[in-house]
């Protein structure tokens, strides 16, 4: 039972110390006084054998204490004191601290946001099995330059069978799902999946099954597996629910099976929607070349992404023969991980990348603080190592001090980062939160926490090594000399300080560049010209579902009342219909001109279609470059008709006339009519700000209406009423018209339209705000440096003045001075930034990453901010009396 | 002579410190003692040769008990004040055998060394 009396004294120690140290005071009381005894009876008097008894025994204190060393909890003790001490010393200048605990707790908070977000993002477990070998499948057309293209049942069946790369190849379609029968109707995104949608991915229902095989088939009766939310929803966690019925799309369903809670929908591209159900009968014709499905693969062990590609390419060679719609496509697979953080990847790492700058400057602040302070401590500690402390319990001492400054700032900063997630949060692009769910639970999860004490820790010796280290160095006499003088600053500590004001300096350069540089790039993104004006435009959207308006002409009739309804609403200017909305959707296909009916496979022309209701042109202001818009007179029996832009003209019939021209949609040889061209509309950026212009084909809602699936309204209202205004009332008109239609996803144009910004709109108001934390830090540090300098030469100062230096003079010196590390700095950050910034190219538009004027402005905001640093400490000594200043000390 | 003394600064060398434990199990091994009697025992029994520094004994008394080679107890003395006795446990018999027998053959081998000579 060795180890248990052993833990048994151990525990005794640390719990009953003092009982255990008033014990061996007796005991040591004990041994003494035998002593004393024995002398005296060896015949000294009483003081002789005291002395003498002591003479024998040695130090009493000095064993006591290596006693209790031997008892294994001194390092616990000196701790516990250090911390008692250092509270006392950190209480003692608050502005000290506060000063220290806030620039910590914004570097660590700052850290902690973003790391959350990338944990989000890149490394959050995906919950599928054998995730590495689970593949997003989609298609390429290297000629055309297309990408991330929907791919075809052709292509699912094809490769499943032929490429040999796959143990099994789902597929699913997006849709929406209108759900009807209890209460109101609702939309919710939903898709179309095949049955080894589930089995591929490795994930069992939380209630009742999957799909079976047979219900793929188009004329199978309809089944339904929903979201665990829908579920709770609308089922109140209704176990019941399987084998009911509800009604989707007007269609009888019978639900199948409920998903788990923590079914995510990271098979999908994080551009789709969370889809709330799934629903079955995907078909997959085999003869089906039409692009509308992504494929969900399961590789075979053994063979990577590369290989299965190249498998596949072989495959799409030989289909491609048989099919033109099939021309040039080759696969194109993401592994899950990058599906999911492809997009956000650079943006995140910037962003990493920038916050530990900014971390690095509240290091280098820290360092300097504790640096100034421990000159001012010089006397402090010359007195311990005096009294016998040795260099490595001093440097315990401060470290100690240190830790606890940055346990504080960390813990405040985690508390910050709570409210940062959230903001961030806000200014995140949909797919983005899609992608990462997590990204708003901020430093929730225990990995993020357990980041952010490693980052504690490593901030702790980043700034508080060197300090400890250089003030229990200090000479001991020259330290005790010195007390009494503001302590001593050697010149070792002087350069040491102008370094981290350097390497500040530098870092807020390169994090002001970047800054500089996104805001450069989203100004350039606003000042495009759109090509429509989103101003006082409402948009929402109209799903029609039910049997009813599987008729052409309902959807027609619905639409026109529902028009003229909104239009007699007061403040509303205009109301048009169309399928897309400019920069939210596309919908590409091919098209043939009569002028060249049978381009060979390869080079058929496509574009971007857009269903349009008539003053479609007027309620989005798009002006008519020629010919005219639609109207009421464009009907089914009327001559087909349809409105091309700018860019289709210039295109396919350069130098011509475009009206009159025609052009048949589908691919060369298809049976629809020939549309007669009776409008040329401007060019409008209709894939977000920053891509180029696409050919585009409007083509009138009343000789197309099966086209117009989802459906936008879009309301214009008078100047100087908010849309948001009218939206109450544009809803009321739509139930008029139809009681069981939801309106969905009403917000403004503008808000549309600035979607695709919002990633760069996001880094650049995170970078932003690092680069001011940034600035403001390295400010901060200038100016402690300088007015310690000069806190430290006012005697100096004192004497030029009294040899007649006018204030000027002196003002000029000591702001020469302090610019010196800045200039340094500025250069070193101008050549790192130079070589980082190029990182960034990915986020930025019409800037290049070493933009001059960027750099240009960013230099000289910091050139004059620590002018303004160095000037207040300066003017207070220009200020000084001399006779005040040589009495000083 | 073998001084057996800790002046107070710095820990004593592990072969004077190996030393200083032998000298205290074996002390104790016949009948529990408190730690004047040990210093008194060492003093006496080794002819006055043994110059323990008292002090010295306490840290090394303290250790052996916190690896549980000796246990202590609070005794009445026969003069009826209250003392601390040590005495050994089982693992301290067993590490005092041991010791013991490293110290014999470590003294007779400098013995033959030094006597070859």
């Amino acid at each position: 039972m060795v180890w248990a009396r052993q833990l048994w004294l151990c525990l005794q120690t640390l719990f009953r110390r003092g009982h255990v140290a008033q014990r061996l005071d007796d005991e040591i009381q004990f041994h003494l006084e035998q002593q004393i005894a024995e002398n005296m009876a060896a015949g000294m008097n009483r003081e002789e054998a005291r002395h003498a008894a002591m003479r024998t025994f040695g130090n009493p204190t000095f064993l006591k204490e290596e006693t209790r060393d031997t008892w294994g909890w001194t390092w616990l003790e000196q701790f516990v004191g250090d911390i008692r001490y250092g509270s006392r010393m950190l209480r003692r200048s608050p502005g000290f601290t506060a000063v220290a605990v806030v620039t910590l707790a914004l570097g660590i908070g700052a850290n902690t946001v973003i790391f959350s977000a990338v944990y989000a993002a890149l490394m959050l477990p995906i919950p599928f099995k054998d995730v590495d070998r689970l593949v997003f499948v989609m298609k390429n057309n290297p000629p055309r330059g297309w990408i991330r293209n929907n791919i075809s049942p052709t292509e699912v069946i094809s490769w499943r069978e032929e490429s040999g790369a796959f143990e099994d190849l789902a597929a699913f379609s997006g849709a929406s799902c209108v759900v009807t029968g209890s209460g109101e109707p609702e939309e919710d995104p939903c898709e179309v999946a095949s049955s080894n949608l589930f089995p591929v991915l490795g994930v069992r229902p939380f209630l009742g099954r999957t799909f079976s095989a047979e219900e793929d088939k188009a004329n199978a009766p309809k089944a339904a597996i929903l979201s665990y939310g829908f579920w709770r929803r609308h089922f109140g966690a209704d176990e019941g629910v399987i084998g009911r019925a509800i009604v989707v799309n007007g269609l009888v369903h019978t639900i199948a099976g409920v998903m788990p809670a923590s079914f995510s929908h990271l098979y999908a591209t994080p551009f789709g929607a969370l889809p709330e159900m799934w629903v079955s009968g995907i078909a997959l014709p085999r003869q089906d070349s039409d692009n509308d499905c992504w494929g969900v693969g399961r590789l075979k062990p053994g063979i990577s992404v590369k290989q299965a590609e190249a498998q596949m390419d072989v495959v799409s060679a030989r289909i491609e023969q048989e099919s033109s719609d099939l021309h040039g496509w080759r696969a194109q697979l993401l592994s899950f991980r990058e599906n999911i953080s492809g997009d956000t990847l650079p943006a995140l790492l910037v962003l990493m990348g920038a916050v530990i700058l900014v971390l690095l400057i509240a290091c280098a602040n820290m360092a300097n603080l504790l640096l100034a302070r421990g000159a001012t401590r010089a006397g402090e500690f010359a007195t311990r190592t005096a009294l016998g402390a040795s260099r490595s319990r001093m440097v315990a001492q401060l470290m100690t001090e240190s830790l606890m400054l940055s346990l504080t700032g960390g813990l405040l900063g985690v508390l910050l980062a709570t409210w940062g997630c959230k903001g961030m949060a806000a200014l995140a692009p949909k797919y983005l939160l899609n992608s990462a769910p997590g990204l708003a639970n901020g430093a929730a999860d225990a990995r993020v926490l357990a980041f952010s004490l490693a980052i504690v820790l490593t901030t702790t010796f980043l700034f508080g090594l060197a300090p400890a280290l250089q003030s229990s160095s200090s000479e001991l006499t020259e330290s005790l000399k010195e007390t009494g003088r503001g302590g001593a600053q050697t010149r070792s500590s002087r350069h040491f300080r102008n370094a981290l004001v350097v390497c500040q300096i530098a870092l807020a350069v390169i994090l002001l560049a970047g800054a500089g540089l996104m805001v450069r790039t989203l100004s350039t993104l606003s000042r495009v010209d759109s090509g429509f004006s989103a101003r006082n435009v409402l948009t929402m959207g109209v799903p029609l579902s039910g049997e009813q308006y599987k008729q052409p002409q309902t959807v027609v009739d619905f639409w026109q009342r529902v028009i003229a309804g909104v239009k007699a609403l007061p403040g509303v200017e205009s109301a048009s219909v169309s399928r897309d909305l400019p920069v939210d959707g596309w919908a590409g296909q091919f098209f043939t001109t009569a002028e060249n009916p049978n381009p060979p496979a390869g080079q058929v022309p496509d574009a971007n279609y857009l269903v349009a209701g008539p003053d479609y042109f007027q309620t989005l202001q798009i002006p008519l470059k020629r010919g005219r818009s639609f109207n009421e007179l464009d009907t089914q029996t009327s001559e087909r008709v349809v409105i091309v832009n700018e860019e289709l003209a210039r295109k396919y019939w350069p130098g011509e006339d475009p009206l009159g021209k025609q052009l048949r949609p589908g691919s060369p040889g298809s049976d629809r009519p020939w549309l007669t061209v009776v409008g040329v509309a401007t060019n409008v950026r209709s894939q977000g700000p920053e891509l180029p212009f696409q050919a585009e084909i409007y083509v009138p809602l009343e000789q197309f209406p099966w086209m117009l699936r989802p459906q936008n309204l879009l309301v214009r209202t008078s100047n100087g009423i908010r849309p948001e205004s009218v939206a109450r009332a544009v809803v009321d008109q739509v139930h008029l018209v139809d009681a069981g239609q939801p309106a969905v996803d009403v917000k403004t144009m503008e808000t549309v339209a600035a979607e695709p910004l919002m990633q760069q709109r996001m880094v650049m108001a995170l970078l932003v705000s690092f680069a001011g934390l940034a600035l403001g830090l390295s400010t901060l540090g200038v100016y402690s440096v300088v007015f310690y300098a000069v806190a430290r030469r006012t005697k100096e100062m004192g004497i030029r003045m009294a040899l007649g230096a006018q204030p000027k003079s002196l003002l000029r010196l000591i702001i020469g001075t302090g610019l010196r590390p800045v200039v340094v700095g500025i250069v070193a950050g101008m050549v790192g930034a130079l070589m980082l910034t190029r990182l960034m190219t990915d986020l930025l538009f019409g800037v290049k990453p070493n933009d001059p004027t960027t750099f240009v402005v960013v230099s000289v905001l910091l050139v004059v901010t620590s002018v303004l640093a160095c000037y207040l400490p300066a003017r207070r000594a220009s200020k000084v009396d001399p006779m005040v200043a040589l009495r000083y000390e | 002579m073998l001084v057996v003394d800790n002046h107070g600064m710095g820990k004593p060398n592990d072969m004077v410190q190996g030393t200083l434990d032998l000298l205290i199990l074996k002390t104790i091994s016949a009948e529990p003692r408190h730690g004047w009697a040990i210093a008194k025992r060492i003093q006496q029994i080794s002819g006055e040769v043994l110059q323990v520094q008292q002090g010295s004994l306490y840290p090394a008394l303290h250790r052996l008990e916190q690896r549980a080679w000796i246990k202590a107890k609070w005794k009445e003395t026969e003069t009826g004040r209250q003392a601390k006795f040590y005495s050994l446990t089982a693992a301290g018999r067993a590490q005092l055998e041991k010791e013991a027998e490293n110290w014999s053959r470590l003294s007779a081998a400098i013995n033959l060394v030094v006597e070859t000579t």
